[in-house]
């Protein structure tokens, strides 16, 4: 059976700079790809990086210029950036998944999403995720079911949630009946307790997990960055350290077993070959979606209907996508093709 | 409500003897108890002792059969003599007493691997019956039904729990959680190094406490004379169990244990204000579901085999004595969790 190599990339974002982001995307891609790398992951929203300041400051209060950032350096889907990211993947033959800033093409409203681009250049797949945490749901607002997908990509069937989605079991056992083999974890959780989370989720589905983090010390934010001196406050980091984000990126195995990491505080490629035997022979002790569930008892449904503000129906609209209008309309069930 | 104290023992059962095995629960309950613990909970089948035996025999071998045949005999049944020795003593100690057993219905000889919950009122205030067993352990064990998902109101807290690899059921946790479970108990027969992370895992996700406890056995507690011993058995290197008991706290993080390779009563001090309060950051059945996108149901009715009916209501149903194990179904279907009445549990 098929043997994967796939690369978890913990690395910085620059800032709220998507294009300079989309750099170091393209740079590390192709190390990755050099390495021998077929999948290649990278953190949640890591372009163009984590909005720091809802942790730092209350909410609202002088913030105004660090959203204005993020809502310029926000992906649209189709858009330059997306197309950019496409052709890396295309360039270096590799499944590019990683997580974006994303809004629509006039929307005000930032959706925290991961994008799988295929090694031809096409947008696969995209999610958005479900609920944002506490702080969060002041910038992001929530996907719908729309965008729940694992992914056969020829070589595993792929797919994952994002951060604290992964703690939802529904979500969770949604995808795992769709057959994933090898999870993906984006996130900027730290420490020891999502590890613990890392491996219980690949031995509750028996299946490979990749948790990607970014890291970013404080030093690392940029210097013309607008209001620098009171984006992190020195109470912040007497109560945090200086790591923004100290990262946690880790590979496991369907057994649990850590295969690789977790690594912090410092820039790291996680190279790992993963054997998709191994989730076949591991789901003979434990499958949560066959032969230990309980269809019976336990009856999950899953609305996976597009839920766009508003429908339109009549002849403006007709007029408006033969104009080329599309943007627009932008269908957020449908995966854009680059 | 202030924080109290709950204990995971983690302890050798008297390996299939079901009365000396239900004495040495009710010594160690009582010494938990002196601890100040109101919640005591007791490790997988811990009575008469987790059947080990189907991870190293061909299934439906001779010794396979004749352990069997001794598991059957050795069962708990539920309003049995047994279950009202350990009823007494949760009722004596005033402590709410969580007990491992292999259970089976009072004619029946399917076995069920059940998490029975006594009260300190001395009633059965619960019983949940082990969904699915897990590999070997489907040679001995039926699977129940959604009947036992019910959470049990304690007073200092709400108390549920699952067996084992259960506890990689995500629906079955959900359940759980959605009936707003502040102590969620995991005992469990499972040795791994993943054991912990898993328990650290339904803390977080579940913002409960999580009281974790497994057996602690080796070969040399086993009777001389089980079947297939000298077979199937070693030494004091034979660990069929070394023990994880563990106490997590509704962030993730290990307040107690985990106690390997020795027994002992793992304690902890749980608040359950405090549960409730970590729930402002994540709550999978609240704020952090999506439940115009994801919908659970769960059937939680009770599902006997066969259900009898006669039309002259005056006359029991059932043709000869077992209308005292119907009743005793009827008083275990969630919501009636009072148990029997007392003058139905006299009367037998």
């Amino acid at each position: 059976m098929t043997t994967l190599r796939i690369a978890a990339v913990q690395a910085s974002y620059v800032l709220m700079d998507r294009d300079a982001t989309i750099g170091k995307v393209g740079a590390l891609t192709a190390a990755a790809a050099a390495r021998g790398a077929q999948l290649i992951v990278f953190p949640e929203v890591f372009v163009p990086g984590t909005p720091i300041w809802i942790d730092t400051q209350p909410i609202w209060t002088g913030d105004e210029d660090w959203f204005a950032l993020l809502a310029d350096n926000a992906v649209v889907l189709p858009g330059p950036a997306s197309e950019q990211l496409a052709a890396i993947a295309a360039e270096h033959q590799v499944w590019l998944v990683i997580g974006v800033q994303e809004r629509e093409p006039h929307g005000s409203t930032i959706y925290n999403t991961v994008l799988y681009f295929s090694p031809l250049g096409e947008l696969a797949g995209r999610h958005r995720k479900l609920v944002p945490t506490g702080s969060e749901r002041t910038v992001w607002g929530m996907g719908d079911g729309s965008t729940l997908r694992v992914i056969d990509t020829g070589l595993a069937r792929i797919g994952g949630l994002i951060c604290w989605e992964n703690y939802m079991p529904l979500a969770r056992f949604h995808l795992y009946a769709q057959g994933v083999q090898v999870w993906l974890a984006p996130t900027l959780a730290s420490g020891d307790g999502w590890i613990a989370t890392m491996r219980h989720i690949a031995r509750e589905n028996r299946m490979f997990v990749v948790g990607v983090n970014p890291v970013l010390h404080a030093d690392q934010v940029p210097a013309g960055f607008p209001g620098r001196d009171r984006l992190i406050p020195a109470g912040y980091l007497d109560d945090n350290g200086p790591w923004l984000e100290e990262g946690n990126t880790v590979v496991v195995a369907p057994s649990g077993t850590v295969l690789a990491g977790p690594v912090r505080q410092r820039e790291e490629t996680l190279i790992a070959d993963l054997s998709l035997r191994d989730v076949t022979v591991a789901r003979r002790h434990l499958d949560p979606v066959g032969h230990y569930n309980r269809p019976d008892i336990f009856r999950l449904q899953v609305n996976t209907s597009p839920r766009p503000a508003v429908t339109e129906s009549g002849t403006a609209a007709a007029i408006s996508q033969l104009n080329g209008g599309s943007d627009e309309h932008h269908a957020s069930d449908e995966p854009a093709r680059t | 409500m202030s924080p109290v104290t709950v204990a995971a023992v983690q302890a050798a059962p008297e390996f299939l003897d079901r009365d000396a095995t239900i004495a040495k629960v009710v010594a160690l309950a009582e010494q938990a108890a002196s601890r100040g613990a109101r919640l005591v909970a007791f490790p997988e089948a811990f009575v008469p002792g987790y059947p080990d035996w189907v991870w190293r025999t061909r299934p439906w071998d001779a010794t396979a059969t004749v352990l069997y045949a001794r598991l059957l005999e050795q069962a708990v049944v539920a309003d049995s003599p047994a279950c009202d020795a350990l009823a007494e003593a949760a009722r004596r100690l005033g402590i709410w007493l969580s007990v491992g057993a292999t259970e089976r219905d009072e004619t029946g000889s399917t076995l069920y691997n059940a998490l029975l919950h006594f009260a300190p009122d001395g009633t059965l205030a619960g019983r949940h019956r082990k969904l699915m067993p897990s590999g070997g352990e489907r040679l001995v064990w039926g699977a129940g039904d959604g009947a036992g998902l019910a959470a049990i109101e304690a007073g200092f807290g709400r108390l549920g729990g699952l067996i084992c690899w259960e506890n990689y059921m995500p629906l079955a946790r959900s359940a759980l959680y959605a009936q707003g479970i502040d102590i969620y108990l995991a005992p469990t027969w499972d040795n791994s190094e993943v054991w912990i992370p898993t328990l650290r895992h339904i803390a977080k996700e579940g913002r409960t406490y999580v009281v974790g406890v497994t057996a602690c056995i080796r070969a040399t507690d086993l009777p001389g004379d089980l079947p297939g011993r000298a077979d199937l058995y070693g030494g004091a290197e034979d660990w069929l169990s070394r023990g994880n008991s563990a106490i997590i706290a509704p962030g993730g993080d290990i307040i107690a244990g985990p106690l390997t390779g020795e027994e002992g009563i793992v304690c902890a001090e749980i608040d359950t204000e405090v549960a409730r309060a970590a729930r402002q950051q994540f709550d999978p059945v609240g704020h952090y579901s999506r439940s115009d996108v994801l919908r659970l149901t769960v059937d939680t009715t009770p599902r006997a085999a066969v259900t009898f009916r006669r039309d002259d209501a005056d006359v029991p149903a059932r043709p000869s004595t077992g209308s005292a194990a119907l009743s005793r179904d009827a008083a275990l279907i969630p919501g009636q969790q009072a148990s029997l009445p007392a003058d139905e549990r006299s009367a037998r």
